[in-house]
């Protein structure tokens, strides 16, 4: 039988996952980038490989997302390099049919998608700002002594949340010290901060655009039940969460590999190579460009970041 | 004969052709400065205030590759070019800021303030004056340069309605020209879309005469004329467009308040709002240009 490889990178976490010719996930996998996305893609494909029989599954294509796409992609070979949106869109689509509006908040990135018809009508993204993402609810967990895994469940125990400016992570977190020396307790301030985010989202990345149902949260923030309860009575609309939301973005581009119909060989051993990256900078012109060389035990496998040939000829 | 410099930026992308008719007709040879680069940017970085826009910050770098290499260099002060409106606050003191930055530097200046009955035929003749000609050589010069200014601006929007009518998807490149022409702001954008096949139209070619008619749809009163264009130009394409990129410089007044404009009153078009600062990666550039391509495509492509 066939199979799909399909990998996530983003900034915080690397996903992946196989799937059938039926568009079915048979592995998955999901671990932290730790700021080095070979070596997490090599560990992902070790997980994915212990999943699957290799007698039965033959892999003849890899697309790949995320932040480090083209990285990742070129060292595995894939046929297809696909950014974020167009990747997240067609791997819940692929779930939910009728989905029209995906909200989806991660490390630093948040976005929205809005469909009509199977069909992406309107997105955005945040500003490079990641005022509301996850990074900034994992620093305020951490200033309070609190796992953020745990944020979601003491946020639903509270009855009167307070409010915190979350428009800026450095105001919210003055606001954050000052609302905790004033007396408030930890858990309406945590409650706060969930509704916060919430509101920051619709706020900003939402900012004009009509969240029609069904309603779908993605991304590691839509783990956090807090965030979740807070969007339902801010838009007191139903927002629905999948146990795999996670992994939406590398079930859309082991879609698009499959759809695309172009077969590449794929052997699993590719994590036992060496893979080296440097970053040259090309005196050709007065613009300096910064060239990525990447290397595979050795030898050039590709280069980018130039603006003009002269890039292109680094070893 | 004595060189008169054009730094290629902010608005030698405006008037183009009216100064270097102008010149020609007064056999005055002119130097353009290169096309914008990192370089170029860092220098013209080091001599401004940090709270300058990048727009401003490349205009300096072009001031200062021309130093030194020609007689003078052209840095006009605009105040108004309408009556009850404004323009940036750059354009005001731009002849005062390069002034003080480069104290030993010849400039050639003239001074466009409508409001106060300056007009741009006075000026350019003034212009003239300090290069040593006549009020009626000047005169002449000016009158040729708008003819050709004139016959370019017809002859761009014939080409422009031609690529409207195709059947390829279409993108209107909104924003200040100095911005969507710049080889390290728009033009890396439209580089970029030049691998695909769409056609490309651009805001600022767009009938004067058309203006203020298309500014009113979207608000009685724009108090800045160039963003005014922006607006008007936006107004008018938006339905004939499959899409419009929104192209700014940060930090930019004007322009905050028209884009948030435009974002609030766009209805059914796809707009995409890209803001240059500084100009290192182009990661997350491309991100948001893949998929605005892939929506504007609609339905699911490889």
């Amino acid at each position: 039988m066939k199979g799909y490889i399909g990998i996530d990178i983003g900034s915080i976490s690397t996903k992946g996952v196989i799937i059938n010719e039926d568009e079915k996930i048979i592995a998955s996998s999901y671990l932290w980038t730790e700021g080095n996305p070979v070596l997490a893609v090599k560990k992902v494909l070790k997980e994915l490989r212990q999943q699957i029989d290799e007698e039965i599954i033959n892999i003849v294509a890899v697309g790949t997302t995320g932040s480090a796409r083209k990285l990742i992609g070129t060292m595995l070979g894939a046929t297809v390099i696909k950014n974020e949106i167009t990747a997240h869109a067609i791997g819940t689509l692929s779930l939910h049919k009728d989905v029209r509006t995906i909200i989806e908040i991660g490390g630093q990135d948040s976005k929205i998608i809005l469909l009509e018809d199977g069909v992406v009508t309107d997105y955005a993204m945040n500003t490079l700002c990641a005022a509301g993402t996850g990074s900034f609810l994992s620093s305020q967990a951490k200033r309070l002594g609190i796992r953020v895994e745990d944020f979601g469940e003491i946020a639903l125990t509270s009855k009167h949340p307070t409010n915190i400016a979350a428009r800026c992570t450095v105001f919210a977190e003055s606001d954050l010290v000052h609302k905790l020396q004033m007396g408030y307790s930890q858990k309406d301030i945590i409650a706060g901060l969930c509704n916060s985010v919430a509101q920051n989202y619709l706020n900003n990345v939402a900012k004009g655009k009509k969240l029609e149902s069904p309603i779908i949260f993605q991304g590691g923030v839509s783990k956090n039940i807090g965030v979740k309860t807070a969007f339902e009575k801010i838009l007191n609309e139903k927002v629905i969460t999948d146990e795999n939301g996670h992994l939406m973005g590398a079930l859309g581009c082991a879609i698009l590999a499959m759809k695309k119909n172009v077969e590449r060989p794929f052997s699993f051993n590719v994590s036992n190579s060496d893979f080296e990256t440097k970053a040259v900078e090309c005196k050709g012109c007065p613009n300096h460009c910064e060239v990525i060389v990447v290397k595979k035990d050795g030898e050039k496998l590709d280069s980018w970041g130039n603006r003009c040939d002269k890039g292109s000829y680094f070893k | 004969m004595k060189t008169v410099g054009l730094p290629k930026g902010l608005l030698y992308y405006r008037y183009e052709t009216l100064w270097k008719s102008f010149f020609k007709a007064l056999n005055v040879p002119v130097m353009v400065s290169e096309e914008s680069n990192l370089l170029l940017l860092e220098k013209g970085k080091k001599k401004s205030i940090d709270e300058a826009c990048l727009s401003l910050k490349l205009f300096i770098g072009h001031v200062e590759s021309l130093k030194n290499k020609c007689d003078y260099v052209l840095v006009p002060r605009i105040y108004s070019l309408e009556k009850d409106e404004q323009v940036c606050t750059n354009f005001n003191c731009l002849y005062d800021l390069i002034k003080n930055v480069y104290p030993e530097l010849n400039i050639l200046n003239y001074n466009i303030d409508v409001k106060h009955h300056k007009s741009e035929k006075k000026a350019f003749i003034a212009m003239g004056n300090t290069l040593g000609f006549s009020k009626l050589k000047s005169k002449k010069a000016y009158a040729f340069a708008k003819s050709q200014e004139k016959i370019e601006k017809e002859k761009k929007e014939q080409n422009q309605n031609i690529k409207l009518k195709t059947n390829k998807k279409k993108i209107l490149i909104l924003g200040h020209p100095y911005n969507t022409k710049d080889c390290l702001i728009g033009k890396s954008i439209t580089d970029f879309l030049s691998n695909y096949p769409v056609e490309i139209i651009y805001s600022d070619i767009f009938n004067e005469k058309l203006v203020n008619k298309y500014a009113k749809k979207i608000s009685p009163k724009v108090h800045w004329t160039m963003n005014k264009e922006l607006l008007a130009s936006f107004m008018y394409y938006k339905d004939k467009v499959d899409g419009v990129i929104v192209i700014s410089a940060f930090p930019c007044g004007p322009d905050s308040l028209t884009n948030e404009m435009i974002l609030r009153k766009k209805a059914n078009a796809k707009v995409l709002l890209l803001t240059f600062e500084e100009l290192n990666s182009n990661i997350a550039l491309l991100t948001r240009l893949e998929s605005f391509l892939d929506m504007l495509k609609g339905g699911i492509h490889l």
